[in-house]
């Protein structure tokens, strides 16, 4: 009897720990500001990120921004990120910076945000990955870092990999 | 002790209440945000659907991955007419964590003298690091070990993306991606991708010999293709990054030395990124020569543009691509294909997403590969699994799995 209650009482208690952990995290999750400032980074906040999120942020996100699709298992993503921040670094209008996780949410997410200095959101998908990866570009073949520049004019280029300086130089162009 | 008990089961239950209790200020915080048009929080948790098949000895065909709570989970299945699956088996997989998602999925493995093994990569703490941790059983699948840490390099380091085969004279072959080779932190030093480290085990997996490196600079984030050659002895075939940063495909007999490779892809891909996708391998055993089929993902510039592409071609018996085999398979958004050949029949499988409906579809040969017939095994809508292929002999069948079942399609030549 002792050991049923003793059971109990810990299963309780995990189970409380586990919901509280997961509510303090939607909760932090829900004050993100996805248009505020990069002080977002600090809060450690991830934002999700579906079908409709990409036409959104092409129609009344900020300009110029990058936009980096990533993955927990993609090792050089964070390199590619590094070429974006090493190029606005001189910038007083500091561009923002995504990272878009691809195939993990919420905690797991955040484990990789210390990869991506410089970032000012990271976003998880939210939804069958094919799906929202064909709603951003209907070529992109799920490789990993695709990075999606938009410029002043809301112009975008694309590219799989670490964008090179002519790409670059073309996305901080004063418009 | 009791006290202690009953204090913890009240304080369990005021955190509990606490926590569902919607907080005012979260609620306000919510409708003052401005947020993308999507939702604040997420409403899909992506599931572990990554699932690994094998046709045993006696013909069941076996398949292993995470249930819905994240617990390791065999089940079996005669093949033939109407598939009557056992009851899913939990196993004991202590506290590990377990990749089950995409190129990384458990795997089951059927060898001489009732022996089995499961194996996976268990994520470790830090990003990109992993152990390859294994459970094995004696008795056909009956009952299996506490899992162990199948290399001896113990590092929190990349060790991930484990395939394992037994040959014709049943010593188990475990491969993986390895990055213990990488220079450290700060060093001038440069090292491309990763390496294919790998081991034996004579005692379907009760001992271990030595890690041993087959390659360097392999791609950090695909499966490894593993085919017997006529002799039962293993190949196997990964993503490579060769020299200058191009990543196309190697192959090698697991038990050659160090580094002695053969290029068996020239799409050219000049990336540093992770595809994500690495290729398959099955042995072309009638045909002239014999060699290898093998299907593979990559980008190469046709005409002058890059056409992204899901390939197939046949190999030599050193793993040389046969240039006038080649060919694109027919569909632009083909994922994760395989192969699998039983003499002149060849099933090259993949799966192709249109939104959120993935189509299962198969292309079969009944002369090496020589002509192709297309056609679509099965539908589903939201997530799924890529297709896995279990052979034994001229059995071969496809096991897909979704949210909803897990399909079993026996491939009809």
């Amino acid at each position: 009897m002792n050991s049923v209650f003793k059971f109990t009482a810990l299963t309780i208690c995990s189970a409380a720990l586990g919901l509280s952990a997961s509510v303090v995290w939607a909760q932090t999750h829900q004050h993100a500001h996805p248009h505020g400032e990069a002080k977002a980074t600090s809060k450690r906040t991830v934002l999700p990120f579906d079908e409709k999120t990409w036409v959104h942020a092409l129609q009344h996100g900020p300009r110029p921004a990058a936009y980096l699709f990533t993955t927990s298992y993609c090792s050089t993503c964070p390199a590619a990120f590094a070429v974006l921040h090493k190029a606005v670094q001189q910038r007083k209008d500091k561009p923002e910076l995504n990272a878009v996780m691809i195939d993990v949410t919420g905690p797991q997410a955040l484990r990789h945000a210390a990869h991506f200095k410089g970032m000012t959101h990271m976003y998880a998908f939210d939804g069958f990955e094919p799906a929202i990866r064909q709603a951003v570009d209907p070529a992109w073949p799920n490789v990993t870092p695709y990075v999606v520049l938009v410029d002043a004019k809301g112009q975008t280029q694309r590219v799989i990999g670490p964008p090179p300086p002519l790409m670059l130089k073309r996305w901080l162009a004063p418009s | 002790m009791n006290l202690l008990n009953r204090w913890c089961a009240v304080l369990g239950l005021v955190m509990a209440w606490l926590c569902v209790v919607p907080q005012a200020g979260a609620h306000d915080a919510v409708k003052e945000a401005s947020k993308p048009a999507a939702t604040s929080q997420h409403r899909h948790q992506r599931p572990q659907l990554a699932t690994g098949a094998a046709i045993a000895p006696d013909g069941r065909l076996w398949v292993v991955g995470l249930n819905a709570q994240a617990q390791l989970f065999v089940q079996s299945t005669p093949l033939g007419a109407a598939l009557q699956w056992s009851e899913a088996r939990i196993l004991n997989t202590g506290a590990d964590p377990i990749a089950a998602d995409g190129e990384s999925r458990p795997k089951i493995a059927f060898g001489p003298q009732g022996w089995a093994v499961i194996s996976y990569t268990m994520p470790l703490a830090k990003p990109y690091t992993g152990f390859i941790r294994m459970l094995r059983s004696s008795d056909g699948g009956q009952t299996f070990s506490a899992p162990f840490t199948v290399h001896q390099d113990r590092q929190e380091i990349t060790h991930r993306f484990d395939s394992v085969a037994f040959d014709a004279q049943g010593v188990l072959h475990t491969l993986w991606v390895d990055k213990r080779d990488q220079p450290p932190k700060g060093s001038a030093q440069k090292y491309a991708g990763a390496a294919i480290y790998r081991n034996e085990s004579k005692d379907g997996g009760q001992t271990f010999g030595p890690d041993t490196k087959l390659a360097d600079h392999s791609c950090e984030c695909c499966r490894i293709g593993l085919a017997r050659n006529p002799q039962g002895q293993l190949q196997a075939t990964w993503r490579h990054v060769f020299e200058g940063s191009i990543r196309d495909h190697a192959f090698a007999s697991v038990s050659a030395p160090a580094n002695r490779i053969t290029r068996s892809t020239h799409d050219g891909w000049h990336i540093n990124a992770c595809p994500h996708h690495g290729p398959g391998l099955a042995l072309n055993a009638g045909g002239h020569p014999t060699g290898y089929h093998t299907v593979w993902f990559g980008i190469r510039k046709v005409n002058g543009q890059d056409q992204a592409a899901v390939r197939y071609a046949r190999l030599n018996a050193q793993g040389e691509p046969l240039p006038e085999t080649l060919r694109v398979l027919p569909d632009a958004r083909a994922e994760h294909a395989d192969v699998l050949a039983d003499g002149p029949n060849v099933a090259v499988v993949w799966r192709s997403s249109e939104g959120a409906v993935t189509s299962l579809k198969v292309w079969l040969s009944t002369d090496g590969g020589q002509n192709f017939n297309l056609k679509t095994l099965g539908q589903t809508t939201g997530y799924n699994d890529h297709p896995r292929l279990a052979q034994s002999g001229a059995r071969m069948v496809v096991v897909w799995r979704n949210t909803q079942e897990t399909q079993v399609h026996e491939l009809r030549f």
